[in-house]
């Protein structure tokens, strides 16, 4: 008779397409290694290019021809200048796309983020590369960059001296309104992790699994609210900050989830129409050792006391803690302020790595239920041996664009639900 | 404190009725939903969609469903048996066919295995959540030959009773050619088959003789007005037929000529030229299952709502009610609200008199109105 165990390792092999539709996969010519940035370019010539940032080296990023979803065509992909550099993050507005670069230790270079004229999506143009690196900078990890005047960061700087190596990354507003001299006019992060503030450094989470620093991850800033920045800060949970003088952003709330969940808050997204913010976690260990990582629904109707009223259920970790990689929440669909980006405030879609991509109804924002999944194989060439999608976009003809972080490139889709 | 939709509040002030989570969701109001929730692409939304096949012993109804599975279509389809008997001979039939078969206890569905049918879809959903069983996206059910529907109907019409994770898409009865006229004669579960059936399937043409059909065709037609009739030559047919979502959610589904059946039984089609008031329709419902609900065999329709941007679909089976659905858009031009009643001895005339009374009552007589300060006596 076959045992349980014997039932559910066989479980791992299998795919799940619950109310979407697959449209295409593309593996990007093997390159399909995907980060957190995604972002759509109608071109003068009416061709719709998906950008995509890459995880890591060799590839800095891809423009890929999605006009027909179902027939996506590489147009373009770039080189990084050096192995141990990543993009991991891009946004664009017009024809100008931002695009971050990491480092994977502090002091190298180039590290910073560069601006792309990408009015001839076959042939990138650079405009402006801003140094960001530094003794004890690792260069940008995240950009966010939607109103085609601020870029907003998540960045070390050559004069930022953290208090521990890990909250090397604090948030940086740099004006861009000329394209050819970017300039840096406000910043702010948690008092304490930066030498010399006179109050005491943050208390650590539990090393060393979930100590992953105080530092900043995503600066959103919505037109509707070009005063705020919802901020996540990984350790410290997410703030809202007024930004309304950028030279002087203040903490309007705190609202941090860990102890005793386990951390690493990754992306702020609210709901303007329904007093709602979406906060998610970010899984960073295989395994589901650091699960529960989730997406929290707050409700914000007092920006200065934001209070968790439910989480997005997630399926049993037990089916997914053993198919290999991570499991647990990440990216969501941002509503980015793009006309061509789809917006709603009933839906929420985002990726959980092996968990693959999942859709919430939030209608009923106290019980949120999953009306969508989609879980691919495993892709060529994984090194964890399962999905681990990483990212996701979806456009305002509601196609669903999803990545996978190691190899699988880019999956494409219909909602169905 | 804010409405919900405040127009719609206006114009429908009990439209919280029916509504999930009542007055909490006020606190977050969306621009995007409607008063009944997120407006649907379709009926189902996100709900695991279910087809029923009923027919009598020995109508066909395996072989219907083994030829389905066999197709790229019939991928993904957990399959759940009731058996009347102790053998479960139509169980092994389907095991090769599909991964997921669940067999229900000795018995029938409708008198006293629905908790069973609840336990098993529970169970079904859960292992396929755990990932112990694959992944699937539809359930047929295969009655018992002796089944009647509506109990079944009646699992699934509310929340509780599974209806957040279900949606019956369809009820599909198959008949058998040779002996088909003689069982409707003979067995009143066998015509409470045909009379709910979204669509009917006459098998084993080819063992019948050649007048069989038409002849047969026309009973069916008496019965029940508005489903579909095909015949399937050993069990095969388009599995579009099957699944066929599309003639549910379209016009077709929500309209049927009168019709009186045997058994007292009787459909009829409610229709109304203007958009209708919430709160008319949901008191004149709740009147009517609190006095006939055990007369309603299935109630369903498309509503034109006040101040709803897309038609509402309503159901009813017995004393239960299925949570209105608000869809994207309605499925043709026509935007009459049409609602089809499966009753038992009632009529078309009643439920119009019901309706147009509950309306006389919410409106205020205009001759019990103050007349203006002016026109009263002694007024200066």
């Amino acid at each position: 008779m076959e045992s349980v165990n014997s039932v559910l390792n066989k479980s791992a092999s299998e795919s799940v397409c619950w109310n979407f539709k697959l449209l295409a996969h593309h593996e990007l010519a093997g390159f399909g290694g995907m980060g957190e940035g995604m972002a759509i370019q109608v071109a003068k010539d009416g061709r719709r290019i998906m950008w995509l940032a890459h995880e890591s080296a060799p590839k800095n990023f891809t423009g890929v021809d999605v006009s027909d979803p179902r027939n996506p065509k590489l147009v373009v992909q770039t080189d990084l200048p050096e192995s141990f550099m990543r993009s991991n993050s891009l946004e664009l507005v017009g024809d100008i796309m931002a695009v971050a670069y990491q480092t994977q230790k502090v002091g190298q270079k180039p590290a910073g983020f560069e601006l792309f004229d990408i009015s001839a999506p076959e042939k990138p143009q650079s405009i402006a590369y801003v140094d960001a690196s530094g003794p004890t900078s690792r260069g940008v990890h995240q950009l966010w960059f939607c109103d085609g005047e601020y870029v907003h960061l998540a960045a070390g700087a050559p004069d930022f001296k953290p208090t521990h190596p890990q909250d090397d990354q604090f948030y940086r507003i740099f004006d861009v309104r000329n394209l050819s001299r970017p300039e840096e006019v406000g910043r702010w992060w948690l008092p304490g992790t930066r030498e010399g503030d006179g109050v005491p450094p943050p208390v650590r989470h539990q090393a060393p699994l979930l100590d992953r620093g105080f530092r900043a991850h995503n600066t959103n800033v919505y037109p509707q609210r070009p005063d705020r920045c919802y901020l996540g800060y990984i350790d410290a949970g997410m703030f809202v900050l007024d930004i309304s003088d950028k030279a002087h952003p203040k903490p309007i709330c705190q609202w941090d989830n860990s102890p005793p969940y386990t951390g690493f808050t990754h992306t702020v997204v609210p709901m303007f129409n329904r007093n709602l913010l979406i906060v998610t976690d970010e899984s960073t260990s295989d395994n589901a050792s650091d699960w529960p990582k989730l997406v929290w629904i707050l409700d914000a109707r007092d920006e200065r006391h934001p209070v968790p009223i439910s989480t997005c259920p997630m399926p049993p970790v037990d089916a997914y803690k053993s198919r290999g990689g991570r499991f647990g929440a990440h990216n969501i669909h941002e509503n980015t302020p793009s006309p061509y980006a789809w917006h709603s405030e009933d839906i929420v879609i985002g990726t959980f790595f092996n968990g693959g991509l999942r859709a919430y109804d939030i209608a009923n924002p106290y019980q949120p239920r999953e009306v969508a999944a989609f879980v691919p194989p495993a892709p060529a060439m994984s090194p964890v041996g399962s999905i681990q999608l990483n990212d996701c976009f979806v456009d305002e003809r509601k196609v669903v664009y999803t990545v996978d972080r190691f190899s699988g490139g880019l999956y494409i889709l219909e909602m169905d639900f | 404190m804010a409405r919900l939709i405040p127009d719609f509040a206006a114009l429908n002030p009990g439209y919280q009725f029916y509504q999930v989570g009542g007055h909490m969701l006020e606190l977050f109001p969306s621009p995007t939903a409607g008063p009944f929730g997120r407006r649907l692409k379709r009926e189902r939304g996100a709900r695991v969609p279910v087809t029923v096949v009923t027919g009598f012993l020995g109508a066909g109804k395996t072989t219907l469903l083994r030829h389905f599975l066999r197709r790229p279509e019939g991928a993904g389809t957990a399959v759940i048996v009731n058996e009347f008997g102790s053998t479960g001979i139509d169980d092994a039939l389907l095991r090769s066919s599909s991964d997921n078969v669940a067999l229900l206890g000795n018995g029938c569905l409708c008198c006293n295995v629905r908790s069973d049918l609840a336990v098993t879809l529970r169970r079904l959903i859960a292992d396929r959540e755990r990932g112990v069983v694959p992944h699937f996206g539809r359930i047929v059910i295969e009655t018992s030959g002796l089944a009647d529907p509506s109990p079944i109907l009646t699992t699934f019409a509310t929340d509780r009773a599974l209806g957040g994770e279900f949606h019956v898409e369809a009820v599909i009865a198959v008949i058998a050619a040779p002996n088909g006229l003689h069982t409707i004669e003979t067995f009143a579960e066998a015509r409470r088959q045909i009379i709910l059936a979204d669509r009917i399937v006459i098998s084993k043409t080819d063992i019948a003789d050649e007048d069989a059909p038409p002849i047969l065709t026309r009973t069916l037609r008496q019965l029940n007005p508005r489903a579909c009739i095909i015949e399937a030559i050993a069990g095969r047919l388009e599995p579009q037929w099957i699944l066929a979502v599309e003639t549910r959610e379209g016009a077709a589904g929500f309209m049927a000529d009168a019709a009186i059946h045997t058994d007292e039984i009787a459909s009829f089609t409610l229709v109304e030229d203007g958009p209708i008031a919430w709160d008319a329709f949901a008191r004149t419902m709740e009147t009517l299952v609190a006095l006939r609900g055990a007369d309603l065999l299935r109630v369903k329709g498309l509503l034109n709502v006040a101040g709803c941007a897309g038609p509402v679909v309503v159901q009813f089976v017995q004393h239960l009610a299925h949570p209105p659905v608000e869809l994207e858009r309605w499925p043709d031009d026509d935007r009459r609200s049409r609602v089809v009643f499966i009753a038992r001895n009632l009529s078309e005339r009643q439920v119009k008199g019901l309706l147009a009374a509950v309306r006389a009552v919410l409106t205020p007589d205009p001759a019990l109105r103050s007349p203006p300060a002016t026109a009263r006596p002694g007024a200066r």
